[in-house]
């Protein structure tokens, strides 16, 4: 970094702390931002510890066949005897995996074709805008469909399924913000320092875009959750015997009458999961930037 | 207006060529070959002359580029190619079911708002109340929830325990209720927030003060003025909502067991039928293309300024 006057660091310094500090405590009195902190740190916990905390192991068979919540099964047995709760323990490893690597396939190729196309501008820009509302013109179920289509079913094949689907999301939102960027006089002192285009984009300007990129992945997270376990639930996600929670849910339901507690309760901890991420989501919208906040 | 319809006609054709060449991307990018796909069923397996004789008839051997235009050629004229498992036009087998599918999207939508606007609407009234807390709670939880898990809660409570509704198929009224609910409970959550935010705007308006002045009843006040331009941003976001209902639809007649384009389409995968899968998302594509035309249409004509600033 070029050293600076002194007399700003001491005057820039201590403005960046306290708005730093300040956005932290708009998040902290948010209540259902916290709320969503908590719930989303539970699960990652799980996720880690994930074995760990399962009373037995969620892919061996370790009693009768749908047996009913029961003090050794606190959620029951599955059609093949395996512990419920075990199985929705350790599916949050692969719901949160599911929701995380999705976000960054998506995040990166759309973050760079975003800055790309906002911070060139020109034909470069006019290209990618084309293309970007051309796929934003098409359901993502769609495409995520197709490409399911193309590469098989299987979880992996869903991550990239869903993760394409948003490329478009982070790249118009991305050029949004690098456009309002790019004008500041301390893009164009960069500029004229002689940086190169790479470094000013990476270093500068993507630095200044983050707060809304940062609420979208949250947001996606969630929605990946969503959209990955419904396609699990289709059989076009993740494959027996895993423990993923959409296909947990469709292994109950021919049997939903009379064991309706194999299909109902990894319903409830995708649920749980998603409105997480969605009051973290908001919570950061508000807490990062308070112009975007709706009211109240 | 005429002018602005041919323009947003006009951006329909990239876009309709990129999914042309993203669907017929799909069935070249395949490690499998449809030749040999076909003859899988037959006895003794695939004899080599028979499978060449059919990569031949199918156009398999031809050049990329020929076979994308034969391909994007019959589909302008409305020939999506044969299914491999049926053995039938793929036209066909969608045609016939996609009535279903529209009555499950179309009704959903009425669900979605029925729920949703009332939502809103209260929710706005009420603006930091405890009924504001509890109906937005609502439409979050609508918002986050596996629209798969929703159905299967509805059947357990509403066919086995209750018995009032089937739990499955499609015949009659009654078994579109539940499907119908499921879909729009999911969809009314979107709806709600939109409704409160735009609402909560509107009544700030300096029109709403004036017809509160001059002595109009409250619920005039709201209904009338207030809920009218409170629409507006409901009303364009109605195209996306409905391909919303058309995603929705391929988990809910799943869930439900209903005939449909959505069914198909996840069969269709699931048996490598690739002609299918192409065929359907071609089809699902265009129809939610053509409903964002219409509404953007309709959306112009009602609000001029929208035709101007195109």
């Amino acid at each position: 970094m070029s050293p600076q006057p002194p007399s700003l660091t001491d005057e820039e310094v201590p403005a960046v702390a306290s708005a730093r500090a300040r956005a932290v405590a708009r998040f902290l009195r948010n209540r259902g931002a916290v709320a969503g902190l908590v719930i989303m740190g539970f699960w990652c916990l799980v996720a880690l510890l994930g074995p760990l905390v399962a009373p037995y192991d969620p892919t061996d068979t370790v009693g009768r066949a749908r047996q009913p919540p029961s003090g050794a099964f606190w959620l029951g047995t599955d059609t093949l005897g395996r512990d419920v709760f075990s199985r929705v323990l350790v599916g949050s490893q692969v719901s949160l995996q599911l929701g995380l690597i999705s976000v960054g396939l998506g995040a990166v190729p759309g973050v760079l074709m975003g800055l790309i196309a906002g911070y060139l501008g020109g034909w470069v820009d006019a290209l990618i805008s084309r293309f970007v509302d051309a796929m934003l013109a098409f359901p993502s179920i769609l495409l995520a469909l197709v490409i399911i289509a193309a590469l098989g079913p299987s979880l992996p094949n869903v991550m990239i399924a869903v993760g394409i689907g948003t490329i478009p999301l982070y790249a118009r939102l991305t050029r949004g913000s690098v456009l309002g960027v790019k004008r500041l006089p301390y893009v164009e002192a960069a500029r004229v320092l002689g940086n190169p285009p790479g470094r000013i984009m990476l270093r500068h300007v993507l630095a200044n875009c983050y707060a809304p990129i940062v609420v979208l992945s949250t947001l996606q997270v969630g929605n990946a959750i969503l959209v990955g376990s419904g396609l699990s639930f289709l059989g076009l996600g993740a494959q027996p015997p895993t423990p993923e929670w959409g296909l947990m849910s469709a292994e109950g339901r021919d049997v939903l009458r009379r064991a309706w507690w194999i299909s109902t309760f990894p319903g409830i901890a995708i649920l749980s999961v998603v409105v997480a991420c969605n009051l973290l989501g908001d919570g950061l919208r508000s807490a990062l930037d308070p112009r975007m906040r709706v009211d109240g | 207006m005429g002018r602005y319809i041919a323009g947003r006609l006009g951006q329909l054709v990239p876009v309709l060529f990129l999914i042309s060449v993203i669907v017929f991307g799909v069935m070249h990018a395949l490690p499998g070959d449809p030749a040999q796909l076909m003859l899988q069923g037959a006895e003794g397996g695939a004899p080599p002359e028979r499978l060449e004789e059919l990569r031949e008839q199918m156009g398999l051997n031809d050049p990329l580029l020929v076979q994308y235009l034969r391909f994007a050629g019959s589909a302008l004229v409305g020939d999506l190619g044969e299914s491999i498992r049926f053995r039938t036009p793929v036209t066909e087998l969608i045609l016939e079911r996609f009535g279903f599918t529209l009555q499950l999207a179309l009704s959903g939508l009425v669900m979605a708002i029925l729920i949703g606007l009332p939502l809103g609407m209260i929710a706005a009234m009420r603006q930091n109340s405890w009924v504001d807390t509890l109906a937005m709670s609502i439409a979050y939880a609508g918002a986050s929830m596996p629209i798969f898990w929703f159905g299967l809660i509805m059947i357990l409570l509403f066919s086995f325990n209750l018995g009032w509704l089937p739990p499955a198929g499609a015949d009659g009224l009654e078994s579109l209720v539940l499907p119908a609910v499921t879909l729009g409970f999911v969809s009314a959550g979107l709806i709600s927030r939109l409704v409160r935010s735009s609402m909560i705007e509107v009544l700030g308006e300096d029109y709403i003060r004036t017809s509160r002045a001059k002595g109009l009843s409250e619920r005039l006040v709201l209904w009338r003025h207030g809920l009218k331009n409170a629409l507006i941003p409901v009303v364009t976001m109605i195209g996306l909502i409905f391909g919303g209902m058309l995603a929705g639809a391929v988990v809910t007649e799943t869930v439900f067991s209903r005939p449909g384009v959505g069914r198909l389409v996840v069969a269709a995968i699931l048996s490598k039928d690739y002609p299918l899968v192409q065929g359907c998302v071609l089809f699902l594509s265009v129809v939610y293309l053509s409903v964002n035309l219409a509404v953007d249409i309709l959306y112009a004509w009602l609000d001029p300024r929208i035709r101007y600033a195109a």
